[in-house]
């Protein structure tokens, strides 16, 4: 069964990219315009790892992970943050990864293989 | 809550992410915003030279180079400027750390946020604010003062976990009262954390694990008995944990998620100048990745009104 990887990212023409590419490279994926949107999207089916946006409309990257976060439940899920900001990598504690726009897609595809497998 | 805010600015790219935390708070709280500028140290007697403090040039500060400053700090901040229409800028010619504390008075606003100096000292302990700029701000200033010293040190939206971290100290009290009144305000948790800094109960190698031990387990109990009254109804985490104070806070804020960490300006400190490696406030505010508010009095608590703003 293919490992699941959900994206969250307000603008489509990434997540729409990272789609692609996750699914071109043997994994399921969803995505979510918003971290609302993603925490509902956690509740149906918790993914195996998810990329995240830091700066989004409504709730930022760092909310939605400190909601995730108090939650309990998936909290554990591993989270590789990809931002167009510098200086934002390690807003996010304990993700295994930041990449910074525009990044190199197979570094992208090498740290969720080390991550997650294939 | 933060019915009026203050940002102190020097309007150089060193103080972008202290605009974006000021600005978002504002909108998120309905604050009224000033974006403050202070443009330079005078020169001797009626003199219009002033020593600019952003590049250390003397410059005639006539009433065109002040418009002209006006119109930079105006384009500077444009964005922020066209969804505040409100937004005040003022320009003021003084010594930095006294001008904001004066404007900070007259306008009795309810936080002052800064960013970090445009001078990097080197070595790895980076001394990220303008000599004792800082120190002499928080010290001095009626109302809480936040400081934001790198991007990720941001405000992402709320805040849901309030850190108070204390040494005990009279002016942890103020400290105190103005955490749990945000966290109250904000229906979030409050968490507490005192750090055993052993190096100060003499030699490591001398004390057992029990020794250490039975200091965290005091230390907790001080913490509930000084503070736990006046958390009642309040969601509670009581921590104590042993090590460098800067370094513990700042694994805190990461391992729990803290959106804010309220400390007092410990007036118990050697004056930062004089200290190699900055405070243990200004090495939290260099290092956490939420913004750090330094409280010294108690004058200025959050007030109940205020919500989202419109532009």
């Amino acid at each position: 069964m293919a490992k699941k990887i959900l994206i969250v990212d307000d603008d489509a023409s990434i997540r729409d990219y990272l789609t692609t590419l996750f699914e071109d490279n043997g994994y399921a994926a969803r995505s979510a315009g918003s971290g609302a949107d993603a925490l509902k999207m956690l509740e149906q089916d918790a993914p195996d790892l998810i990329t995240l946006d830091i700066e989004m409309p409504e709730m930022t990257g760092p909310w939605f992970s400190r909601t995730v976060a108090k939650g309990g439940t998936y909290d554990r899920i591993p989270v590789i943050v990809i931002t167009g900001h510098a200086g934002l990598q390690y807003v996010i504690p304990k993700a295994v990864a930041s990449l910074t726009k525009p990044f190199d897609q197979a570094e992208l595809l090498r740290i969720v293989r080390e991550t997650i497998g294939q | 809550m933060f019915g009026k805010i203050l940002f102190a600015t020097s309007a150089s790219p060193a103080c972008d992410s202290a605009a974006r935390v000021a600005f978002d708070m504002a909108r998120k709280y309905g604050s009224q915003i000033t974006v403050f500028h202070v443009l330079g140290i005078p020169g001797k007697g009626d003199s219009t030279r002033v020593v600019d403090v952003r590049t250390g040039e003397e410059v005639d500060a006539d009433q065109e180079y002040i418009e002209g400053v006006h119109e930079e700090l105006r384009t500077t901040y444009a964005k922020q400027l066209a969804e505040f229409p409100s937004a005040k800028l003022e320009v003021a010619v003084g010594v930095p750390f006294r001008e904001v504390l004066r404007e900070a008075r007259k306008d009795d606003v309810d936080l002052i946020v800064l960013g970090a100096s445009t001078r990097q000292e080197g070595g790895y302990y980076k001394r990220g604010i303008v000599g004792g700029t800082l120190h002499k701000i928080a010290k001095n200033a009626r109302c809480p003062v936040l400081t934001v010293d790198r991007p990720a040190a941001s405000f992402w939206g709320g805040f849901s976990n309030v850190l108070f971290a204390t040494d005990f100290s009279k002016a942890s009290d103020s400290a105190f009262q103005f955490a749990q009144s945000v966290a109250r305000q904000v229906g979030g948790e409050m968490h507490i954390l005192n750090v055993l800094e052993l190096a100060k109960i003499g030699q490591v190698a001398a004390l057992t694990q029990e020794g250490i031990e039975a200091k965290l387990m005091e230390a907790r109990r001080k913490i509930r008995a000084v503070y736990g009254q006046r958390t009642e109804g309040l969601p509670l985490t009581v921590e104590v944990w042993e090590g460098t104070p800067y370094v513990e806070i700042t694994k805190y804020v990461r391992e729990k998620g803290i959106d804010l960490v309220v400390m007092a300006h410990s007036t118990r400190e050697v004056d930062p100048d004089e200290r190699p490696f900055g405070s243990t406030m200004e090495q939290v505010i260099a290092r956490a990745t939420c913004p750090v508010i330094s409280v010294n009095r108690p004058d200025k608590l959050p007030q109940a009104e205020g919500g989202e703003a419109g532009a």
